[in-house]
């Protein structure tokens, strides 16, 4: 390391020592902005994943009798339920899936959950027809039209099942989000208060530096890294507390809702590089937004 | 080294209420030369030494510093020029955390001289400026007439072309400003230009050197070999 840079390196330590109160204000605050930030965050991720894979693109879901509740459909009866649906005008695709279908791609979803896949076996899961609609606010008219059908057992609006789901974490992600922009632009107010004071109280020593012909960045850098280095500690936290926890909480949940994949601690991981990027980002322009009329020229 | 060119220079102090602080000055200072800036407070002499290192800037007029052109020179240029000048202040202006020899090398490290470099120049312009055995002193342990000098030395120690001197024996005892003068004058026959902003009748009388006298903004007397004032 040369001279200058670890000259750089000292003041902003000195300045963060200096000043023990403000960047412990300062940890904490970004600590919290960027754990609401990165919750909302993973909640998008779950959701994505939940909705890609659990319904895919079917919208309607035909499950077929298999002596269980109804007596098995026929080969007939399916053969002709097939033509029945694929000649319906609302209806865009027809794919069938056989018990063999829905078992392994029951085992794919929940490969990481190995009791629930313990609890069923080939035969467990109905085949279904799985239907795209044209439009799928015309769910009732195949509903009405296939519910009583010979062989069927159940139609079932997967979308409504979803739409359920997808109102309740929308709510709860975009009331994170609102709480984290707020908390963060509380943040960055915070920090380039900080980096004023920093500079106040060290203004005869910049005055001196600007006499002598050191350069901007040389002057300003110290302070800027100083917001920085907080803002990555409280992004460093946030992340930890966020690891800390998902992954629990996803796993509990697991166990409690059923036919649901969870993130774990993989997305947690990789949600990390962003919260740095924020943290260092937000103390950064803070900084930098803070010295500018400061320490002009 | 120095040119002023019709330089105006107003603050404003209220709405409608502005004062000329500088008024169609024209000035030009040869390479070598040492002047001194006489005139009573609010005559300009500040506003003067802030426009030479690019704290202030002109209004109207034509300023070159160094060879530079000081109206179109670049923000990031200004340290470069701030590098050609060096400047010493009434009240000094030492760091109180650093030991003198801290105070000068510190100007050094914050224009990224090499270690080498810095432990060649300041023993040097330590020397010269009659401190060497004071180096590991800190400046609260120094007399004025010594701190002053510390301050002269961290200004000259990477070898400016301009030494500029805001009222530097203002703070200091007669005798002991008379023998900061010979060290500004040594430091004037390296070839560097000094131009010292000063109220100290005494010592411009004996120095007898140029003298610019300014008064409301504008220049009343500029001679060479000059006194203080005609009225003594």
């Amino acid at each position: 390391m040369t001279a200058r840079w670890r000259y750089i390196l000292q003041e902003a330590f000195v300045g963060l020592r200096r000043n023990l109160m403000m960047t412990f204000a300062v940890i904490l605050s970004v600590t919290v902005s960027l754990t609401l930030l990165g919750a909302s965050l993973l909640l998008s991720q779950q959701v994505d994943l939940a909705t890609d894979d659990w319904v895919g693109r079917v919208e309607v879901s035909i499950f077929l009798c298999d002596d269980r509740t109804c007596p098995a459909i026929t080969a007939e009866q399916q053969e002709e339920l097939r033509e029945e649906l694929e000649a319906q005008e609302v209806v865009d695709e027809v794919m069938y899936e056989s018990k063999q279908e829905a078992y392994d791609r029951f085992t794919d979803l929940f490969e990481d959950q190995p009791s629930l896949v313990e609890s069923i076996d080939p035969d467990t899961l109905p085949a279904s027809f799985r239907v795209s609609l044209v439009n799928p606010n015309l769910f009732n008219v195949i509903r009405d039209q296939f519910a009583a059908y010979p062989g069927v057992e159940e139609v079932v609006d997967q979308r409504e099942v979803l739409n359920q789901f997808l109102r309740f974490t929308n709510v709860v992600r975009n009331a994170a989000l609102v709480v984290a922009v707020i908390q963060l632009v509380a943040a960055g107010v915070l920090i380039a208060n900080t980096i004023r004071v920093a500079a106040f109280a060290r203004r005869e020593q910049t005055s001196v530096m600007r006499l002598v012909g050191a350069s901007n960045w040389y002057i300003r850098l110290p302070f800027v890294l100083e917001g920085v280095i907080a803002g990555v500690i409280g992004a460093l936290v946030s992340w930890g507390l966020l690891y800390g926890t998902v992954p629990r909480v996803a796993s509990n949940l697991a166990q409690d809702i059923e036919l649901m994949p969870f993130i774990g601690a993989a997305q947690v991981l990789a949600v990390g590089p962003w919260l740095l990027l924020a943290g260092g980002g937000i103390a950064a322009v803070s900084s930098i937004v803070a010295l500018r009329r400061f320490l002009d020229i | 080294m120095i040119k002023l060119q019709n330089v105006t220079k107003t603050y404003k102090r209220g709405r409608d209420d502005e004062v000329v602080a500088l008024n169609d000055v024209s000035i030009d200072i040869s390479k070598g030369e040492f002047v001194f800036v006489v005139g009573p407070s609010g005559s300009g002499k500040s506003t003067f030494m802030k426009i030479l290192t690019r704290e202030q800037l002109a209004e109207s007029g034509d300023v070159w510093v160094a060879g530079k052109d000081l109206a179109s020179l670049r923000a990031w240029k200004v340290p470069l020029l701030r590098r050609e000048i060096g400047y010493v202040f009434q009240d000094f202006k030492l760091l109180s955390n650093k030991s003198v020899y801290e105070n000068v090398s510190f100007a050094l490290e914050v224009i990224g001289s090499s270690r080498r470099e810095i432990e060649q120049r300041v023993p040097e312009v330590l020397e010269l400026v009659g401190l060497s055995d004071k180096a590991g002193a800190q400046p609260h342990e120094l007399s004025g007439g010594q701190q002053q000098r510390v301050s002269i030395a961290r200004a000259f120690v990477n070898q400016p072309r301009i030494l500029l001197c805001d009222e530097p024996t203002g703070n200091l005892d007669p005798s002991t400003s008379v023998g900061l003068m010979k060290l500004l004058d040594r430091i004037n026959r390296t070839g560097a230009t000094v131009v010292m902003a000063t109220h100290d009748q005494h010592i411009v009388d004996s120095m007898r050197r140029r003298v610019i006298e300014l008064e409301n903004g504008s220049v009343v007397r500029d001679q060479s070999r000059g006194v203080y004032g005609y009225g003594g």
